[in-house]
Parts: C-alpha cells; structure tokens; sequence
C-alpha cells in the first residue's frame, strides 16, 4: 500500500471514530452503520468506471447525465412498454456502453478533447433524459428492484446492504482489472504517454473505448441503482454525481492527467468522503455545506501531496521544482498529445 | 532555421485568417434572424431583437474571463458560484438594507477579487490542476452564498438596479445600459490581451509556459492575474444578473451551469481549449448566437427539452470548424 | 371584508356547538420534542412565512424547532433530509412536498418508528401522514385565480398558467380545480399553454418570456406558485406587455407589491403564512401528544377554532390581496 492510500485509510478511520464518538445516530449498532453506505455507494460506483478514464488522460463529463438518461430508459421501458424490469434494467445498463462508446467515438474518429467531447454529450444525453422521462417520470417500481436500492439481506441478526453485496465484488475486479492484469498495465500507459503506448503495440483507441464504454456502463448501473434507492426515475438524478465522483477519483491518489494512481486508493477515497458526508448530514449539518467540507478535502490534499513530494521548503524551491516539471504542473487542464 | 523550436515564429499580433470565426458567426446569427423573422414576424420587431441582445450579457461577460483563461490553457469551473455570490450578496444588502448601486459596484467587484486570487494562488504556487482547484473553489464557493443567505431567495431589486439592468442611458440612448457596459468591457479586455505586455504573456504562457518561464515571463504571477480577472468578471456578470433578472437565489449560475456555458461559447467563438490563442469577439458573438438560437426554438415552439441537445451539437461543431488549425499565433 | 366575516361566524359556530374538543388551554406541554419544518425548497418567501409564524409558535408550544429542506425544489432533496431527520430521532416532521409519491417510502419508514407526520400546503399520499393542513378548500381557491383575471379580459381570452414543477401535489390541485371553473364560468376562455418554473425566480423570468414570446395573444398568465407569480409578471414587464396581459398567482405580498401597483397584477389570492406556520405547530403539538383524532376538533389562541374530519384541516378562505390591501400584510 503506497504512503497517499495509507494517509487515506488513516483518515477514514479517523472520520468514523470520530463521528461514532460524537454525533449521535452514525454508529448505534453495525447493521444501521452499514445501511448508511446505500446513500452514497451509487457515486463509488460511477467512481469506479470514472477512474478508468482518468487513468488514461482523458476524463468523462457526461457520466451524470449518462446515469440519468440509463436510468429513465429502463423506467420507461418497464412501464410504457410493460417490460420486466430486471430486463428493462440490463438493457438500459447496456444503453450506458453505447453511451460510453459514442464519446469515444467522438474522441477518437472526431479527434475532439476529451473535456469537450463529452461536455458537448453531456448536454445531448441530458435532453435525450428528459425526453424520454417524459411528462411523467416512472415511478413506484416492483418492491424486488427496490430492495435493491435500499434493502439489506439478514444474515442472522446482522443486516448487510443489497448495494455494498454490489459494490464490494465490483470494487474488487476493478482493483484487479487496473493493479494485476494486462488491460490494466496498457491502460496506465496510455495515460502516461500515449506515444510511447503506440509504439510499444498497444491500439490506443481500443484501450480508450473499452474505458469510456466501462465508465458509461458505470454511470448508468450507478443511475438504475439511485432509481432502486429513491423508487423513481427522473431525467435530472444524475446531475449530483460528477462532481463529487471527480473529486473522489483524485483524492484516491489517480493524476488528473493520468497515467499514475490505484484503485485501491479510489475506493478507500469513495468510503472516505461517503461517510464524511453522512456523518455531516447526521450531524444536522446542510447538504451545501458538506460539499464544502468536500471541496476542501480535495483541494487540501492534492495541495499536501504535491508540498511532500517536491519536498519543498520556501517558495523558491517550489518554483524550482516547477520548472523542473514544466509541461505538467498547472498547465494541462487535462493531458494534451501531441499527435 | 535553427532547429530548437520557437514559441511563436510569427508575430503575435498579425490578422492571419482574417476574422474568419467572427464573419462565419455574424452572418450564421443573421442568416438565423432572417429564416425565422421571415416565419415570425415578431421575431426581428425590434422589441426581441433588442431582447436577445440584453439576454446574452450576462453570459457573455462570464464569457469573458473563461476565455482569457482558457487561452492561458487553464479552466475555470468556479465563475458560476462567484456570479451567483455576488448577485445574493448585493441582492440580500439591497433588499434589506437598501444597499446602492454605486456601492453595489464595487462590493461586487471586490468579492469576484479575492475569490478569483484564491483560485489563481492555488493554480499557480500549489501546482494543483486548475479543473482540480476550480471543481473545490465551486463548491466551497457555492457553500458560501448558501450560508450567507440561508436559502432565502432574492425577488426585488431597488429601481436603479433595474433600470442598470433593463434601461437605457439617460432614457435616449437607443443601446440598452447592459449592452454598452459589455462593449467597454469587451474593448478593455481585447486591449488588454492585445496590446499589453501582461496580454502576450497570457497567450504565451497559454502556448508553451516553460518556454515562457525560461524567457523570463512572471508565469506565476500571471497566472494569478488571469483568474483574478476571471473572477472579477463573473461576479460584475452576477451583479448584471442581478439588474436583470431582478432576482438571485442559492442556485444562480450554478443551476444553469453557467461555468460549462462559458467554456461552451468560448469554443464556439473560436478559442481552442489547447491555449495560446483567445478570441474574445468571437466570444462575445457565439454568446449572442446562443441567444438567437434559444430565442428562436421559442419562437418556432419547438419544446425545450432539446435546448440543451442543440447546445451539445453546437459545441462539437464549432469545435469540428477549428479542428484544422495547427496551434497558430493568432491573438 | 365577507371573508372574514364568515370566518367570524364559522368561528362563533363551532363555539357554540358543544364539543368534547381539545381545548388549546390544556395543550399539554410538558416534555420538550423536536419538531423539523420541511418545505418544498427553504428560499421561497410564502415558506419562510411559515417559518416565522412556526418558530413564534415552538417558542410556546417547548419546541426544538427546526426549518431545514433543499434549496431546490427537488424531492430527492427532502428524502434526504427525512433519512436525517429520522437518524436523528425527530418527533414530529412536518412537511410540504415536491411530489406526494416519492417522499412516501421515507415517511412511511419515519412513521413506523413512531415519528409524527403532519403535512401542510402541498400533500402526500395519505398513508404517508398522520394528519394534513390545507390552505384552503380547493375550488374556492382554483375560482378565486381565476376570477382575479377574467374580470379583466375578454371571455374568449387566451390563458396559460405557470406552475412550478410537474408533480407538485398543490399546484396541480390547483390547477384541476381552476380548469374545471374556467370551464363552468368562461367557456370560451382556452388554456394555451402551462409552463414551469421549478420555483426559481430566474427560471420562473425565462418561462414567463417563453410563454409570452411563443404566445404573443396571450391575455393572462395564471401562476399558482410564490416565484412563478413573480416571474410572470416581471416577464410581462420586461417585453412591455403591462395593461395587455394580466397576471395572478399565489406569492406572498412583500413579492408582489410593486407588481399590484405598476397594474399587471390586479388580485392575487393567498392565506396568512404566518398564522398557518403557527397552526402547523400546534398540531405538530397535538399529534406527538397522541392528543387529536382522526376526526376532531381543536381550538388554537389566537388563531380559532379548527375541525378534523379524515386526518384533514382546512386553514382558511383565500385571503385576496389587491392594490387597497397590499400595503397591510408584510411577509
């Protein structure tokens, strides 16, 4: 485990202690502790697929939209078109790949920045959504999808959340798809230098569409998750999931600019904010100001790790340090090619 | 020619491809105007024309700021957080406490300051990515305008900020207020960016910013300026919104996502996410065709669920229409 | 003034009428409880309203008040807000809903862990509460929107209505009950469009523009919303429609007073915020105490004398706000 995921657990520990400690109502016993993780584990799911993108260099602005648009197709085939709904679901978690795939298609045979690209689908998927979900969004689902969202399944006198018993195995092939196989390695090399990736043999493009198809895929089975949580699918659900899911990418310890990072920061950075943001709401704080505790976070701890690792002393070293790393530090907005 | 690449081999300031971006704007909006006028009279009475116009201000001066940053090669996601504290914080004092509109002025300035330094000194001392630091400032700055106002919802303006933001000049002046406000300051900043040592570091740092550290450009400090005017821009945006709309809420700017709005013109006008290039004309009239565009949809009821589809295509062709560009020297 | 005497002789009525009613007077307030005020978004002005009259109330009633909620208005955002509110053992939650289906499993969960439901203005399924405070009798309150502009158009007018979101319960109660008038009274009166302006006073601006801009023959904008009034009529101020379109809704009347004298608005009906806060109180009060009925009746100082009848409390008659009466109500 590398220094920033240790940091990151230490903190994680910390925040539940603390908040079991002083606020009333987070910690009463392990099950309730538990079904808090159904509150925020949708954004660790789109978390998941996120990171992918971001190994690469790239990232996806339209995963909110995504999970939206997934979301209100599977509803509506259910129920305008009487579909089961596991059914309606698989295909509306095949909708996000095809999603996925469209940015990657506008990246890569459009040769359009990533950041544009899918700001640019955000907003076409986004009153895809709303057509779709129409005058009046689904809702009232069969109590079998519910469950799903916000049930738990009773080992003995212990409940376990149906969306940890998701999250856990999905964490877990994603940790080993990045750290341990080969699709992982070519992944992490494309972001760091996407030349280089091409001359070693490795079809870049293949490798960025498998990671944009994943991280649609993602978004929208984090999309038919929240619509199990809240029993309803509107055209505007996903709208909450970007920001807080870039946020947790970085503060896993992934570059923005790709190429560096572990899962198993991300997921220990997703249970981090989640039940930071739980333990607030519990407390009675307000959900902007939770937010801003976020925002904070996440700029004070890429602010931490870079002050570490250039070890820098006074101002006049971290300049120096700044040319010594020119093409990357705070130039890109996100890793440009030169190709 | 010696083998070590130059910044820039042409001269910054040399009109290459002569306003292409800015012709092909003007005569796409006035193409638009005519097909639908022609469909709708009331379309080019002068009372919508006139309306599209003063519409497209407070975009457009948002606009502004995320082009000069943009062309510095950095993003700033937090003018919509900046343009809806400064409308809730002027709004709130002049509603309860009658604040004025010469103190308005700078008040809101003032708070678009500071926040736009913050931004910049995380960016440029902290080495932190600007999509990184400006994703935190915007919900940090959001926070704030929640706290500060407690939710409520601004829905009254004095009459001076209604007439700034509706009004004309003296009661004569046949351009609304709002109008000649944005073509100062739209001649303020392409003066700055064109004309200034501080403009060509901009787009030189924009370029290549080691070889415009190792020239001895104050790259920091630049940067540091950039998004201070940045922010300053948003929150003078979210004062004009305020006159305008005669409101502001929690949610002002943000609700919109005026940040992705701003980087989505910017495109459009003409300037490359890539930096070393901004064109702030081109802004300024991909704002105004936005408005001609959404206007129109109204007029020709079509329903506005696909506004924001309409938004997304524009975005990919205006991006499409640069694409052929090398990274040029255009100013 | 017939309003409120037939209040006066309702009230003397009931007094009359000997009844095993729960007097306010032995309202027992012994053990202190934690009542949480949830409206539809904490920043529209009718709402905080409530609040005031709410937090006047708790200070009598040993209550731990608390007004918290989205600051949009967003059902998702209240379903959070309960999962707080019941992590956080409420007694009694109190609330008025964006949409009366999605917030039930919520309730209905607060509910079987022995927390109070009392609704207000906008319902939920009923299942999902134990008691329910309307504002008013809902064809009495869609007649009065209605007649506070036919008066003033021509009976084959076109009208459109602004609301605020497609599923709040109130609003389209509203609505059933002002078309089905319409229908009754001014046959030839047609509905063109119904817009929405998610009670934000800019988005709400924007709507009133679209409708007036894709519907230039429109004589009224009925808008059964505190910001979608505001909206409309600030819309038909800006495209200079003042004496040609007419405009009515339910805003608060600090909101609406300049729109009453500048003759856009000519009557507005609404009820007293303040006290209906209050009342939300004292039945919060009443429910945690186990002390009212399914159908009862109760009697509150200052406020008077209140029936029950199927969990349901109906406040008041519409109370009409025009320019003789706008400067006397201050909220």
């Amino acid at each position: 485990m590398s220094a920033w995921e240790r940091s990151l657990v230490i903190l994680l520990v910390i925040v539940t202690t603390g908040f079991g400690l002083g606020v009333p109502g987070f910690f009463d016993d392990i099950s309730g502790f538990l079904s808090m993780t159904s509150n925020f584990l949708p954004f660790g799911i789109v978390a998941l697929g996120l990171s992918l993108v971001i190994f690469t260099g790239g990232i996806d602005l339209s995963v909110g939209a995504t999970a939206s648009l997934a979301a209100v197709m599977a509803a509506q085939l259910w129920a305008t078109m009487g579909l089961n709904i596991w059914v309606a679901s698989l295909i509306g978690l095949a909708a996000g790949g095809v999603l996925g795939g469209i940015n990657a298609a506008v990246i890569v045979f459009l040769r359009v920045e990533p950041l544009i690209a899918t700001l640019a689908t955000s907003f076409i998927y986004t009153s895809a959504a709303v057509a779709v979900a129409g005058d009046a969004p689904p809702s009232g689902f069969p109590d079998a999808f519910n469950t799903l969202g916000s049930g738990a399944l009773s080992l003995g006198r212990f409940q376990f959340p149906y969306q940890l018993l998701l999250f856990l195995p999905l964490a877990m092939l994603f940790w080993l798809l990045v750290g341990r196989s080969a699709f992982g390695r070519k992944l992490v090399t494309v972001g760091y230098n996407s030349e280089a990736a091409r001359y070693s043999g490795i079809r870049v493009p293949r490798v960025l569409a498998a990671a944009y198809v994943i991280s649609g895929m993602m978004a929208a089975l984090a999309g038919l998750v929240l619509s199990a949580y809240y029993s309803a699918a509107r055209a505007d659900m996903g709208d909450v999931l970007l920001l807080t899911t870039i946020a947790m990418v970085v503060l896993g310890g992934v570059s923005i600019f790709g190429g560096e990072g572990s899962m198993g920061g991300v997921i220990v950075a997703v249970l981090l904010l989640g039940l930071l943001r739980q333990g607030m709401l519990i407390a009675g704080f307000s959900d902007m100001v939770t937010s801003m505790l976020t925002g904070a976070i996440l700029i004070g701890s890429i602010a931490a790790r870079n002050l570490f690792s250039t070890r820098a002393g006074g101002f006049g070293r971290r300049l120096l340090a700044f040319v010594r790393r020119p093409a990357v530090a705070g130039t890109d907005i996100t890793r440009h090619d030169a190709s | 020619m010696s083998a070590i690449a130059m910044p820039s081999r042409r001269p910054v300031v040399a009109p290459r491809f002569a306003m292409t971006r800015e012709l092909m704007l003007v005569a796409v909006t006035l193409g638009l105007t005519v097909m639908v006028g022609l469909l709708n009279h009331d379309f080019v009475g002068a009372q919508n024309l006139r309306f599209m116009l003063l519409n497209s201000v407070v975009l457009s001066l948002v606009a502004l700021g995320q082009t000069l940053v943009i062309a510095m090669r950095g993003i700033d996601l937090s003018v919509a957080p900046i343009l809806g504290l400064a409308a809730m914080v002027c709004g709130l004092l002049a509603q309860t406490h009658g604040l004025s509109l010469a103190v308005a002025l700078p008040l809101a300035l003032s708070i678009g300051l500071v926040l736009g330094t913050i931004n910049g000194l995380l960016v440029a001392t902290l080495d932190i990515p600007p999509i990184v630091v400006t994703l935190g400032t915007y919900s940090l700055y959001s926070g704030l305008t929640f706290l500060y106002s407690d939710g409520t919802q601004v829905d009254a303006v004095p009459s001076t900020f209604a007439a700034f933001g509706n009004g004309h000049l003296f009661g004569v002046v046949p351009v609304p207020t709002p109008v000649l406000v944005l073509l100062v300051v739209l001649a303020l900043c392409w003066y700055v960016l064109r004309h200034t040592a501080f403009g060509r570091a901009v787009l030189a740092v924009g370029n290549n910013a080691s070889a415009a550290y190792a020239a001895g450009l104050p790259v920091t400090w630049v940067r540091i300026r950039v998004y201070a005017l940045s922010g300053t821009l948003a929150a003078f945006a979210g004062l004009m919104f305020l006159c305008y709309t005669g409101s502001a809420t929690v949610t002002a700017g943000t609700g919109d996502h005026i940040e992705l709005q701003s980087i989505a013109v910017s495109l459009i006008g003409g300037t490359a996410i890539a930096g070393g290039r901004g064109n702030l004309i081109g802004t300024v009239l991909g704002s105004l065709f936005l408005s001609v565009v959404l206007t129109a949809l109204v007029f020709l009821h079509v329903p506005p669920i696909w506004y924001s589809a309409g938004e997304g295509l524009m975005i990919l062709a205006a991006v499409q229409a640069g694409i052929g560009r090398r990274r040029g020297s255009r100013a | 003034m017939i309003n409120a005497r037939r209040m006066l002789v309702l009230a003397a009525a009931v007094t009359l009428a000997i009844a095993s009613t729960v007097s306010a007077q032995t309202v027992d307030t012994s053990k202190r409880i934690k009542v949480a005020m949830v409206p539809k978004l904490v920043g529209l002005s009718v709402f905080k309203a409530n609040q005031q009259g709410a937090e006047a109330a708790a200070k009598t009633l040993n209550i731990d008040f608390l007004y918290t909620g989205p600051v949009t208005a967003s059902a998702q955002g209240q379903v959070d807000v309960f999962n707080s509110l019941i992590a956080r053992k409420f007694d009694v939650i109190t609330t008025t809903s964006n949409n009366p289906t999605q917030l039930a499993p919520a309730l209905k969960r607060a509910m079987k862990q022995g927390i109070k439901v009392v609704s207000y203005d906008s319902d939920v399924a009923p299942d999902a509460r134990d008691f329910f405070i309307q504002n008013t009798e809902y064809p009495a309150f869609g007649k009065a929107l209605v007649d506070s502009v036919a008066k003033y158009i021509p009976a084959d007018s076109e009208v459109a209505i602004l609301s605020s979101t497609k599923d709040a319960t109130i609003q389209n109660e509203w609505i059933s009950a002002l078309t089905a008038y319409m229908k009754t009274a001014y046959p030839k009166m047609k509905i063109v469009t119904t817009e929405y302006g998610q009670s934000d006073p800019s988005k709400s601006l924007t709507a009133g523009l679209n409708i007036l801009q894709a519907h230039p023959n429109v004589a009224a904008i009925i808008a059964p919303d505190g910001a979608s009034e505001v909206g409309a009529a600030a819309a038909v101020q800006k495209l200079g429609r003042t004496g040609k379109v007419f405009v009515t809704g339910c805003s608060n009347p600090d909101a609406i007073r300049q729109y009453i004298k500048a003759g856009i608005i000519k009557a507005s009906p609404l009820w007293d915020e303040v006290k209906e806060g209050q009342l939300v109180m004292h039945v919060a009060r009443l429910a945690a105490n186990d002390a009212l009925k399914p159908n009862d009746t109760f009697s509150v100082p200052g406020l008077g004398n209140y029936t029950v009848k199927d969990k349901v409390i109906i406040f008041s008659e519409p109370l009409i706000f025009t320019a003789e009466n706008i400067d006397q109500y201050k909220f």
